[in-house]
């Protein structure tokens, strides 16, 4: 260390911590400020400050970029996660808010030799929760032997007793699962809790991979980090491998957008390739799960469900569930569809059962325990308790039943020594009088491990959440995950109740590793998806943000021509400003607020609509409408009608433009993809149609026509088509009748014609579908029309025919 | 005893319902030494598409049911022929409440039928304090488990005002319990709660009860309803004892069992999403009519 003690707080710090020596010959300037904890193990260093050997190169690195650098490449991982979207949800005071992925930069390094013994720990403890849940719902031998209390089966929230002595589909009750690891004092890695309901954060971790490798791309490419992609693929091909038998399908179930982690059920989805389902798109026949999709009821035989069990089944669960399927159960008990993992794991995250887990894994497998757990008392048995209560301040205390991380559960789980007088002697007034309620668990302090602040590094303490995954070759761990880092330098376990923020983990090789990729490799057989199976809720979605994009677009563009006028004349009220705001009321676009709000909340209702289908985007598309939705909604408070928002309306169309052509240049042409060509080809006839209806009678005020070809984007195409000046029928055939314009009714229904043609079911053996005939009488009719036939009525008919086209597609497709 | 069972369960929509699914819990079961079901049936019109009977987690015939046609009405009918001899309660041998704790600590089976089940607070039955409050005085009262049972099924039935406007279907035990008013679900689900605060096995018993006709007067067709009582776990050697607080009475030879659960929510005599944007309205009719 070259300087020390340049601040007065490093001085005081100076007696209880430990100086890092210079690593490399070079003047450390990031790690002169890491000042270790006492009584603290650190993942970087040792007690005497030397860095780890698995460190070692990468500090070189990062010290080689200097802090400036640092600081300007982490920014750019910041920038990938907010132009990637990814962000979870928070419920607090104000309601749900969502939250910028809190990414600590700085990774996790963990020894390949150690990461082994981590994996052979928790692959013997899958398996051991494997066989407790056979027993729980079959057998239940552990309890007839006395290894574990009746009540903490019986009394738990958790034991879904529709499904006792039901045997999964698949054969496994567990294919997927988490565990919160933290290390000790003594330096061993310990289990502080298991996900084994349906555990979160893989998504979250795989951003983390992406964000910190586009910040340290060449210190990531320079050492032998295990990549995390052969984990999702090995557990997307065992998904598809179960679902493949017979004819089914495998999709992922998510409680919906509100959900704090729907941001990673839809990036998982898109990952993977997966149908992203909710609960009303499922229904269930004949003791079969099924999914409503716009080609009909097709099979789900594989159901990776993210929501808990008690709202899968509003029938047999909770009645009150809003998200659930009702028969679901009953396909579960029929064994026609596998749950991953099964309906009623999550007894398996009981907080009361890290207590007896040893001697259940001698009881079921004849095993000790390769990783401890962190350790736990049960009250229900009185030596137990009274160790609880001897030893109160330094116990975590909480309910026996929790199925939440002690650093989860601010709530309900408290620490011995934190509690007031009063607080203490009502608790253990409770203990001592229903001790079977309550676990006490040691307060343990984690390790630490660096995070970047203010130009160096700084300690920080940390939890580690690993993810297994079954295979038919067994479990897989994934090589790294994500890792927890506390906000403060409180190093117990239950200040992490604080938040923290999250960092990658890089499991280092001391030899290169493989290369992974999703890609399938060369000698895979190549294989193509079966079509027609997109959700009749997505296609609803999808339809509905054509529409809402559409009818923004057209707004604006009648803003537009509006604003421009009213900024040219010196009279408000002349006629065809005030006829432009009297057409504009009953649609709700007030005229006199420059951004009015209806035109907000038509942009709002795009980004609902396009949240709801999160896994059908592209994070280009999201980005495109989000950056859409943020401009409207800062423009709404400053502008000023006339040319202020003439200007701003030009801005508006130029991104509106920006999203469309996205759309329509990096969709593929799925199903997906027609229905929001259709939604918009619909909105447009419909809007174009009206327009005209209004702005073309001979009564129309004068500059009319002039200001329809603006709305309908022709003016030079008018011009070079007709020698003439606007005249009504020269509008009326360009924007209805003229087969060549993109704006032109006409166009819409040859578009919607087309496309119409393509959908599922609507030409089987023949005979077309009821919207299949429906556009191609619309289309013939207008085909055949003369531009005198259009009078104001008929374009005002024209408008409602294609409303009601929208209406035909619905009943036969959104049911 | 032999009775004739009739049920009709009757639903208008507002509007058609386009398909649903239910669970039917309304036909009585065969209980060892306490009742014999001799026939029955059950039909439901218009026919669902689906149909299957099975035997729910606690032993009661359930069957589930689902439409796939649109559908203005839902009739479901039930007949039986039930058979019941219940034995007259006997010596009173439970033990006191420390008794009991110790026996049931004795107990390693998550059985059904194990106490273990009843003692923890479930959907519709939260163990509340000022409830376990209230029942502590026939802790002291009672003695033994059977004598407690006693006198908290006397306590409720003389506190509470039988009200059938007072509470719904859905309502919980503590919102029964501060309005001391309710319907027999509620006067049940308020034992379950006080027993269980005070650390004694308690479920839910629905079924049918044989209304004596007011002397001189005829049984009116169709104007008796369904029931629901308590079950009390007295100890290994008394086992299971049922007590109704509606009427303040041990359960009898005028008690039809048809279910057991932790509370309402396990033995609903209907449940079901029905897809309808409108409202629906039911009717319910019972006779039980002796016949020997």
């Amino acid at each position: 260390m070259s300087e020390r003690g340049e601040t007065g707080r490093d001085k005081a710090d100076m007696n209880d911590t430990a100086p890092v020596p210079d690593i490399g010959g070079s003047a450390s300037t990031l790690l002169k400020g890491y000042r270790l904890i006492d009584g603290v193990l650190d993942e970087m260093v040792d007690a005497a400050g030397t860095p780890k050997p698995v460190w070692r190169q990468f500090i070189s690195a990062i010290e080689a970029l200097g802090p400036d650098e640092l600081t300007r490449r982490f920014a750019r991982a910041n920038q990938y996660l907010r132009d990637a979207g990814v962000y979870y949800r928070v419920y607090d005071n104000d309601g749900a808010n969502e939250r910028e992925w809190p990414l600590a930069h700085v990774p996790l390094l963990v020894d390949e030799k150690e990461w082994e013994g981590i994996s052979a720990g928790l692959m013997q403890r899958a398996d051991l929760f494997e066989a407790i849940c056979a027993d729980i719902y079959g057998p239940n031998r552990l309890v007839e032997q006395g290894v574990l209390p009746p009540g903490l089966v019986a009394s738990s929230p958790e034991f879904l007793r529709p499904f006792a002595g039901v045997q999964p589909a698949g054969g496994h009750f567990l294919h997927f699962c988490a565990f919160e690891l933290g290390r000790g004092p003594n330096g061993e890695w310990w289990v502080l809790g298991d996900r084994m309901q349906a555990p979160s954060g893989a998504g979250f971790a795989l951003e983390n991979r992406v964000a910190t490798t586009r910040a340290l791309s060449d210190i990531y490419g320079d050492m032998h980090v295990h990549r995390l992609a052969g984990f999702f693929r090995r557990f997307r091909d065992s998904l598809t491998a179960m679902a493949s038998e017979p004819s089914g399908r495998a999709a992922i179930l998510t409680p919906g957008p509100l959900n704090e982690t729907y941001f990673e059920h839809a990036y998982i989805a898109r990952y993977l390739g997966i149908m992203l389902l909710e609960g009303e798109d499922l229904t269930v026949t004949d003791g079969r799960l099924m999914v409503r999709t716009v080609s009909g009821l097709k099979p789900i035989s594989v159901l990776w469900r993210r929501l808990d069990a008690a709202f899968a089944d509003p029938l047999e669960l909770r009645s009150d569930s809003q998200i659930g399927t009702p028969g679901l159960a009953e396909a579960i008990r029929r064994g026609s569809v596998t749950a991953v993992n099964a309906l009623g794991s999550g007894i398996l995250e009981t907080r009361a059962f890290l207590a007896f887990l040893p001697k259940i894994s001698r009881a079921l497998r004849g095993e000790e325990l390769l990783l401890s757990s962190i350790a736990t008392w049960w009250c229900g048995q009185a030596a137990e308790r009274q160790h609880v209560i001897d030893n109160f301040d330094r116990m975590m205390i909480g309910p026996a039943q929790s199925t939440r991380l002690p650093f989860e559960d601010e709530k309900a789980t408290v620490l011995g020594s934190s509690l007031s007088p009063e607080q203490r002697a009502s608790l253990l007034a409770r203990i001592e009088a229903n001790g079977g309620d309550f676990v006490g668990q040691e307060a343990v302090t984690l390790s630490t491990t660096p995070v970047f602040v203010g130009g160096g590094l700084e300690p920080r303490p940390a939890s580690l959440r690993v993810y297994l995954a079954r295979t038919p070759d067994g479990w897989v761990v994934m090589p790294g995950g994500f890792a927890r880092i506390g906000y403060s330098l409180d190093a117990t376990a239950i200040a992490m109740q604080r938040g923290g923020q999250a960092a990658d983990v890089w499991v280092v090789s001391p030899t290169p590793v493989k290369q992974e990729t999703l890609l399938p490799r060369e000698r895979d057989v190549f294989k193509r998806n079966v079509p027609g199976s997109l959700p009749s809720r997505a296609a609803e979605n999808l339809t509905w943000l054509g529409r809402y994009i559409e009818r923004s677009e057209d707004t604006v563009r009648i803003l537009r021509a509006y604003h421009v006028r009213l900024a040219e004349t010196s009279d408000p009220d002349m006629p065809l400003l005030a006829y432009i705001r009297d057409y504009l009321k009953p649609v709700g676009i007030d005229t006199k607020i420059a951004i009015p709000p209806g035109l907000v909340r038509n942009l709002d209702n795009a980004v609902y609509s396009a949240g709801q289908i999160r896994d059908r985007f592209s994070p280009d598309g999201w980005l495109a409408l989000r950056d859409l939705s943020k401009t409207i909604h800062q423009f709404a408070e400053s502008v000023e009608p006339g040319d202020d928002a003439t200007r701003v309306m030009t801005v508006l169309l130029r991104k509106l433009a920006g999203f469309s052509g996205l759309l329509s240049e990096n969709m593929y042409r799925f199903t997906g993809w027609r229905f929001l060509e259709i939604g918009r080809r619909l909105e447009r006839g419909i809007q174009i149609a009206r327009s005209l209806g209004v702005l073309t009678p001979e009564d129309a005020p004068e500059g009319a026509l002039d200001m329809m070809l603006e709305i309908g984007d022709s003016v030079m195409t008018h011009r070079r088509q007709y020698t003439v000046r606007s005249g009504r029928r020269s509008l009326v055939d360009l924007l209805a009748l003229d087969p060549l314009n993109p704006r032109s009714v006409l166009f819409q229904l040859e578009r919607l014609k087309q496309e119409i043609g393509l959908l599922p079911g609507s030409g089987t053996g023949g005979h077309l579908s009821p919207a299949a005939k429906e556009v191609l009488r619309l289309h013939t009719m207008l085909a055949i029309d003369e531009p005198g036939d259009l009078n104001p009525e008929a374009l005002s008919l024209l408008a409602n025919q294609i409303g009601g086209l929208y209406d035909t597609i619905a009943r036969a497709y959104f049911r | 005893m032999h009775y004739d069972i009739r049920l009709h369960l009757h639903y208008d929509y507002a509007r058609s319902s386009g398909g649903g699914r239910h669970q039917i819990r309304v036909v009585p079961r065969t209980l060892e030494g306490i009742q014999r079901v001799v026939a029955s049936s059950l039909s439901f019109e218009p026919a669902p598409t689906e149909r299957e009977d099975f035997t729910d987690f606690f032993g009661n015939s359930a069957t589930s049911i689902a439409f796939r046609e649109e559908h203005r009405t839902l009739d479901v009918r039930m007949n039986a022929r039930i058979a019941v001899s219940r034995p007259e309660p006997g010596l009173d041998v439970s033990p006191d409440v420390t008794g009991l704790r110790r026996q049931i600590g004795e107990l390693r089976s998550v059985a059904a039928d194990t106490p273990h089940h009843f003692l923890a607070g479930s959907d519709f039955v939260a163990i509340e304090p000022e409830i376990t409050d209230y029942a502590r005085a026939s802790l002291l009262a009672g003695g033994s488990v059977i004598g407690i049972a006693q006198d908290f099924c006397r306590r409720i039935h003389d506190d509470f005002t039988y009200d059938g406007k007072a509470t719904t279907v859905a309502t919980k035990a503590d919102d029964a319990f501060r309005l001391r008013r309710g319907v027999c679900q509620d006067f049940t689900h308020v034992m379950i709660a006080g027993l269980r605060g005070l650390g004694i096995p308690a479920g839910y018993v629905s079924g049918f009860l044989r209304t004596i006709p007011p002397p001189g007067k005829t049984r009116l067709e169709g104007a008796d309803a369904m029931h629901a009582w308590v079950n009390v776990w007295c100890g290994r050697d008394a086992g299971w004892q049922e007590f109704d607080p509606t009427n303040d009475m041990r359960a009898g030879n005028d008690h039809i069992v048809v279910g057991y659960g932790r509370d309402y929510s396990d033995v609903a005599p209907i449940v079901g999403v029905l897809k309808t944007t409108g409202g629906q309205k039911g009717k319910q009719a019972v006779d039980v009519i002796p016949i020997d």
